[in-house]
């Protein structure tokens, strides 16, 4: 006999639909599942006839074959224990076929039959063609999130017989505990003092939704600047949230408790990570890397000097098209990279490069040093400024800061301006529609020309040069078009690698 | 091997004194050494000043012929022990000198490269009679003699701002009066004081005419270039000036070299300013060589005595080394060692610096907001958020001020940091 149950196996961060066939015919006793499982998945062998061992449900003395549909897409992990066992009570006549078509099941199988949480919920139920979607208790909250079925849970497999012969009632869903303490409401633009130009720079970026880069000695308050970016981005909306919380469920990571992730994503990796750790990929399950988890929110790679040259090199293209296509040979995954880079760097090996004159750096070291921050990757930095440290007037002055909220009104404003130009931010706006919002009138030209015949300010920086004016612009109280006074602002905010290198200062 | 026909049948002095130069395990102390004892007893004719060349002939056909006087004295002068004219090692050393005549005869004018030999025509004046002096140069570019009309503008390679723009200023304001800017193509000082110099000439390497052409006195090999960021200069150098080094064709910029480099520096004029230099360091290695030597001034730019960047410069002026402010004062140094400077005209900053101007150009309206931020900025660079704690204003008032300031040439614009011009403030 042939029994069918739908599930689905996790591409990347996308759902694919598979068809669980499962035949039981005379035979040597035994169980075979084919179909380009996995090494997780082909272990499903073991855990189910344990699992259904344990609950006191017949194993068939019989030949079983599990053939996981279509075969040409590699199954990963555990998830396909649940559609497996499912299929075999079918098979088994435990289970009517009938109460299982419409269905669609997904879940890890414990060897006591309970049922256990899989990565990915979100995408594998998004997947499903089905009307019903069966998962464990514990996933139940995050597979309603899809919207889309209905959604129904339990937490062993006894359990989930009992209700599919009609004989008990489903199990209510778990709640996961949320033990994560919310790290943005910790970190308040107030606590930073001084730092006029960092917190310019850090609401300019915010706004516009441009690239930041940070240089200055060690102390100066980079990586205290850049947690605070996060708290300072608009929340995210509705298909934000389900495209950010897709990627974080499939890598894994716990989602809040009771709802998708609705602020914007903050990813700090340390810079020994691997290019594959960063970008996606891996030998067995396609991993989605740092950067699609930052996705719709701030990867913030501090020490950016201290990172791999491939691996940053490697940041290059998903900067420009916002995806990354990893391709392996068994298969191409393309995964979100929508994210905003923030780079704090030291100068100089010895970190007192700059206008104060303190470097102890050798020559050959210095120059080496600056090699590391390559070109092309230095031109995707609309904002490049020097965070000197503060002065100690600054430290201990009595006048606070403006806080997180006050600025964040601000940014909810220019965004909203932004919004208006069919863009979700200035960083987006393609380089045509420039003539139109940023007209350049005659006074702005000649501020421009200097810059461009003294050769400080090349064709491509001109673009970028004239979004963040536009944000500047939009974050004026007055309101209008671009002032002169905004272009030199995002000229002041955007100084050259000499100034971020500390070089020619003694 | 004694079949081998007599070189100097074949090879002119300059390419034999060259081949001595570039053999393997040569210095310029052992050439020195070896062409001090072949050269002959100076001319009893007392008008005749001049060193008389090495007999470079003479050692080649000897060691080639294997004659033991010479030998022995080529196996001395290369430090090898021992004297047996026919133990191995002599045989090796005439195979070796055999071999590098060969080389010597099929590049003996590589393109572009001429080689002034001690003695002979074309070997600068100011070196002949030093008691240190190269017995072989290799030049890149036209030959030409400075003679006392040139100045060693040096300093450290880690200069600052300041260092470099009075380095730059010196270069251009002394090519100007038409004389020859000595430097060692180092980067900072060294390198800020030729592209002063490189400023008086057009692209095509023509020039208003009367003006110093520059020398640069390098390390290694004329045709290696090092460091790398300087291979533009150094060929725009060798196109106005030359390049000038003892070390032969190809050799690499080792440690040891410089040092020796810097005695040329130093030996080539009569006047040596030192722009920026710490308490050690390279540029005080050619403060030490030109001190050593008779009739060399030896000159310093203060700085700050805070900067340690200056804290050299600052030593030698507290031991009584002149000062120096402007190029003027280098010129009178020159006057006073009985050089003749054709035409010294101070540049308009330089005037305007000295004269103690206090405003700047005439008929530059400044608004109050362009006044205020023109006080918060220092004349070393200072970084714009000093000058936004200073002013008390917004970022969009201070930057466009800044951008008009250094429009009309108040201000300079370094990338994240402003300075003010020389002649800005009083």
């Amino acid at each position: 006999m042939i029994a069918r149950a739908q599930s689905a196996t996790l591409v990347g961060v996308d759902g694919r639909c598979v068809t669980v066939e499962v035949h039981v015919g005379s035979g040597i006793p035994g169980f075979t599942i084919v179909g380009l499982p996995d090494t997780a998945c082909r272990e499903a062998r073991d855990r189910v006839r344990a699992a259904m061992l344990s609950s006191g449900l017949p194993w068939p003395q019989r030949r079983v074959t599990v053939n996981l549909a279509p075969t040409s897409v590699r199954k990963t992990g555990a998830g396909l224990d649940l559609p497996i066992a499912v299929g075999v009570l079918i098979a088994a006549d435990e289970v009517d076929q009938a109460a299982a078509d419409g269905c669609a099941f997904v879940g890890e199988l414990g060897l006591d039959g309970s049922l256990r949480s899989v990565p990915g919920i979100l995408s594998l139920v998004d997947a499903m063609v089905a009307r019903t979607v069966i998962v464990p208790a514990a996933c139940a909250a995050e597979a309603s999130f899809v919207e889309k079925h209905r959604v129904l849970c339990a937490r062993s497999l006894s359990e989930l017989v009992e209700a599919m012969c009609g004989r008990g009632d489903w199990a209510v869903p778990i709640y996961p505990v949320d033990d994560l303490v919310d790290q943005l409401d910790l970190a308040d633009m107030a606590d930073v003092d001084g730092q006029h130009l960092g917190r310019r720079a850090l609401e300019v970026a915010a706004a516009g939704g441009h690239h930041l880069l940070l240089s200055g000695p060690p102390g100066a308050g980079k990586t205290m600047l850049a947690s605070r970016l996060p708290g300072l981005l608009p929340a995210l909306g509705p298909e934000e949230a389900l495209e950010v919380s897709r990627v974080h469920s499939a890598a894994g990571l716990s989602l809040p408790s009771g709802s998708l992730i609705r602020r914007p994503p903050y990813r700090a990796p340390h810079h020994s990570a691997s290019m594959t750790s960063l970008i996606g990929g891996g030998s067995s399950a396609m991993r989605p890397g740092e950067i699609s988890l930052a996705t719709r929110g701030v990867l913030f790679l501090d020490e950016l000097g201290e990172f791999p040259a491939n691996v940053l090199e490697a940041l290059r293209q998903p900067l420009e098209e916002g995806v990354v296509r990893v391709a392996r040979a068994r298969a191409t995954v393309t995964f979100p990279a929508h994210f905003q880079l923030v780079g704090a760097m030291n100068p100089c090996p010895c970190g007192e490069g700059g206008p104060e004159g303190l470097c102890r750096c050798g020559d050959a070291s210095r120059e080496r040093y600056a090699r590391r921050l390559s070109g092309p990757l230095l031109d995707r930095f609309d904002l490049r400024i020097f965070v000197s440290r503060p002065t100690a007037a600054e430290l201990f002055s009595r006048e606070r800061s403006e806080g997180t909220g006050a600025v964040a009104v601000r940014v909810a404003r220019a965004r909203g301006v932004a919004r208006e130009r069919g863009v979700r931010c200035n960083a987006e706006l393609p380089s045509c529609s420039l003539d139109d919002f940023v007209p350049i009138d005659r006074s702005i030209r000649r501020i421009l020309e200097r810059r461009l015949n003294a050769g400080t300010l090349s064709a491509r920086g001109l673009d970028r040069l004239r979004r963040v004016a536009l944000t500047i612009a939009d974050l004026d109280e007055d309101g209008g078009d671009v002032r002169p006074e905004h272009v030199t602002t995002a000229l002041e905010l955007r100084v050259g690698r000499d100034a971020l290198t500390g070089r020619r200062v003694a | 091997m004694n079949t081998v026909a007599p070189v100097s049948k074949l090879a002119s002095d300059i390419e034999l004194a060259a081949a001595t130069a570039s053999l393997p395990a040569m210095t310029p102390q052992r050439l020195h050494k070896l062409a001090e004892a072949t050269r002959p007893r100076r001319r009893p004719d007392p008008e005749s000043q001049s060193i008389e060349p090495a007999d470079w002939a003479g050692i080649w056909d000897g060691v080639l012929a294997g004659r033991s006087a010479a030998v022995r004295l080529a196996r001395t002068a290369l430090g090898q022990a021992g004297s047996g004219v026919a133990s191995p090692a002599a045989v090796r050393l005439a195979r070796q000198w055999n071999e590098a005549a060969g080389r010597s005869r099929e590049r003996s004018h590589p393109p572009g490269v001429s080689i002034l030999v001690r003695g002979l025509e074309g070997y600068p004046k100011a070196l002949e009679e030093d008691r240190e002096a190269p017995e072989v140069l290799f030049c890149q570019g036209e030959v030409f003699d400075p003679g006392r009309l040139a100045v060693a503008v040096i300093g450290t390679r880690t200069a600052t701002y300041y260092g470099i723009e009075v380095a730059r200023e010196l270069g251009a304001d002394l090519t100007l009066a038409g004389i020859s800017v000595v430097s060692g193509l180092a980067s900072g000082i060294d390198a800020a004081a030729h592209e002063g110099a490189l400023t008086c000439f057009d692209a095509e390497g023509g020039s208003r005419g009367g003006v110093g052409r520059p020398v640069g006195v390098v390390g290694g090999g004329v045709d290696v270039v090092y460091p790398r960021a300087t291979a533009r200069m150094r060929s725009r150098v060798a196109e106005v000036g030359m390049l000038v080094s003892e070390a032969p064709l190809g050799a690499a910029p080792e440690r040891w070299r410089f040092p020796l480099r810097n005695r040329i520096i130093a030996a080539l004029t009569p006047v040596v300013v030192v722009v920026e230099s710490r308490l050690a360091g390279g540029a005080m290695h050619t403060v030490e060589a030109a001190s050593v030597r008779d009739n060399i001034e030896v000159m310093a730019v203060p700085g700050s005595i805070r900067s340690p960047a200056s804290s050299g410069t600052n030593g030698l002026i507290t031991c009584g080394a002149q000062m120096v402010t402007s190029a003027s004062d280098v010129v009178c140094a020159l006057e006073r060692a009985g050089v003749a400077v054709p035409c010294f005209r101070a540049s308009a900053a330089t005037t305007a610096r000295t004269a103690g101007a206090s405003v700047p150009s005439a008929g530059v309206q400044l608004t109050t907001d362009e006044q205020s931020t023109l006080k918060a900025v220092d004349h070393s660079p200072t970084p714009t958020s000093a000058i936004l704690a200073r002013t008390g204003r917004p970022l969009e008032v201070v930057t466009l001020a800044l951008d008009h300031l250094s429009e009309v040439g108040l201000v300079r614009d370094y990338g994240g940091a402003w300075g003010l011009m020389s002649a800005a403030r009083s």
